[in-house]
């Protein structure tokens, strides 16, 4: 089903192609360099932000799964 | 049953569902049309593990019946929009909104909108208020709502750090976003170089003006792995998550800058307190607060506090303290007194006045301390006027009014040049006057080691 009530742009649609290339090289390349500097004892802490993920475990979802 | 009629202004373009006031309630309806999606959310732990993580806002279910089901959310006190956001109010919200993507993309969904309205700040945090914002992810299908997201959060932040925090404002002018070939437009060449700017700008500028006309649905959209839908999403958060104001100026001086020394600082801290306590505030509103040093020392006594600033750098560093100190009751946001937020988008209702929203928020007490100086000197604005302007929402109002002997006011007077004579009118004799068409006097009284005055106003009409 799709409720679309607004129009997404078809370039936007197609350029997301490119984008996710670009993003995964970065990304790689980004995750290499962490290897790298904690390889080498040079990683420090993140600024204070919360990371992208989702903190999941203390759902009730989980606790269920223990019971 | 609950009346539905009362649908709310903002809320008529997603064909799921809408909200509406029930007497002074805010509810949802959903629609059949969206009821696999919303049972599916529910069932699955969706909702409740996004609500546990404070990113969406909480729902009751009301009602249930095979037309409609009614869902009343938790009460938000105060809506603030994009354009009254400071940068990294503005950065926040657009970090939720790719975190709130990213899980739903997990769990099979997506968001179907990205529009930074479903974004405001509530208990010191951001929180993503559309409900029903998400929608079934199709195998392979791009992120629909991917340009939104460029439009209502990359752009204005990308701009904002080239060009100043005041570019948010645009999103007042620009209700679904700023256009992405305007944000080319305006981005300086080197941004071509930047690995992100250029796809996620500068392409889709170029790619969306190239098939803007022949759109007939010839085109075949080609397909998009969940892989790398979510590398988009992760590196444009790693992306804003670096962003910072490039101007960022040295703020936290201001109060070193006042023209009174330390005992008057507390003198004027211990006034305050003492006149707002009798008064027993649920809803206290700070005008042209700054940080909000001196909204602080009552937050404990008050249920909500707002505090706005012209300057988005003052209204930033407050939003950085709630955010350390997890201050649940304390709202930043950047406000223009003298060009207060107009009500915006179809039929200048989808997104109240800053006037309208004040009046309905209804604050027990207004502060407005070294303001009016600014509002009468720099923005020429009659003492009857601006009197006018606090009485449309305030009860009780305490207000400061540094006489012309305060080295402030003198600086500003001086800047008037031949004009200063034009402003004699600037004492205490008028203030007082103009003011006393809408406010009775309750109490004044002067600052110890200060050249003002701190008055007690009560609104003569408020409530009836």
């Amino acid at each position: 089903m799709n409720f679309l009530y607004f129009d997404p742009g078809l370039g936007a649609m197609l350029v997301q192609a490119v984008v996710a290339v670009a993003a995964g090289v970065l990304l790689f390349s980004k995750n290499a360099m962490y290897k790298l500097k904690s390889f080498l004892g040079l990683t420090k802490d993140e600024d204070g932000y919360d990371s992208i993920d989702v903190d999941e475990e203390d759902t009730d979802e989980s606790n269920d799964k223990n019971e | 049953m609950t009346k539905t009629n009362n649908i709310h202004e903002a809320s008529f373009r997603d064909p799921s569902g809408f909200m509406f006031h029930d007497g002074d309630t805010l509810r949802r309806v959903i629609k059949p049309i969206y009821f696999p999606q919303y049972k599916k959310l529910s069932e699955s732990g969706i909702f409740k593990t996004l609500i546990k993580n404070g990113l969406l806002i909480s729902h009751q279910e009301t009602s249930v019946s095979e037309e409609k089901i009614v869902i009343t959310p938790e009460k938000i006190p105060f809506i603030t929009n994009p354009y009254e956001w400071g940068f990294e109010q503005y950065k926040q919200a657009a970090l939720l909104t790719l975190k709130i993507q990213k899980y739903a993309l997990s769990k099979g969904f997506i968001l179907k909108d990205a529009s930074a309205y479903n974004v405001t700040f509530h208990k010191g945090k951001p929180i993503f208020i559309d409900t029903l914002s998400f929608d079934f992810y199709e195998e392979g299908t791009p992120w629909r709502a991917y340009k939104q997201f460029i439009t209502h959060f990359l752009g204005p932040l990308v701009l904002a750090k080239y060009h100043g925090n005041e570019v948010f404002n645009m999103m007042q002018s620009f209700i679904d976003g700023i256009p992405v070939k305007m944000i080319a437009s305006m981005l300086p060449r080197r941004s071509k170089l930047s690995s992100v700017l250029y796809p996620n700008i500068h392409l889709l500028a170029k790619m969306e003006s190239k098939h803007n006309d022949d759109y007939k649905g010839e085109t075949k959209i080609s397909k998009l792995s969940k892989k790398a839908q979510n590398n988009i999403i992760s590196s444009l958060y790693n992306y804003i998550q670096k962003l910072s104001l490039k101007e960022e100026s040295e703020w936290g001086e201001y109060y070193s800058k006042t023209n009174y020394n330390k005992d008057a600082f507390e003198t004027k801290k211990n006034l305050i307190r003492e006149w707002v306590t009798p008064l027993n505030p649920e809803k206290l509103i700070d005008i042209g607060g700054n940080d909000g040093t001196f909204a602080r020392t009552v937050q404990d006594i008050v249920q909500h506090v707002i505090v706005t600033d012209i300057d988005s750098n003052a209204v930033d560093y407050n939003f950085k303290q709630v955010l350390r100190n997890k201050e649940e009751n304390m709202l930043p946001f950047v406000c223009d007194v003298l060009q207060p937020a107009p009500g915006i988008g179809f039929n200048n209702t989808e997104r109240s006045s800053l006037i309208k929203r004040l009046q309905e928020y209804a604050p027990d007490v207004t502060m407005a301390l070294a303001l009016i100086h600014h509002i009468t000197l720099s923005g020429n604005v009659p003492f009857e006027k601006s009197a006018e302007f606090f009485a449309k929402f305030s009860n009780n109002l305490i207000i400061e009014f540094p006489t012309r002997a305060d080295s402030w006011v003198e600086s500003l007077l001086i800047r008037k040049r031949e004009f200063i004579n034009h402003f004699e009118f600037y004492n205490k004799t008028n203030f007082e006057n103009g003011y006393s068409t809408y406010f009775d006097l309750v109490k004044k009284e002067k600052v110890a080691g200060t050249k003002r005055i701190l008055y007690l106003f009560k609104n003569k009409t408020y409530g009836s």
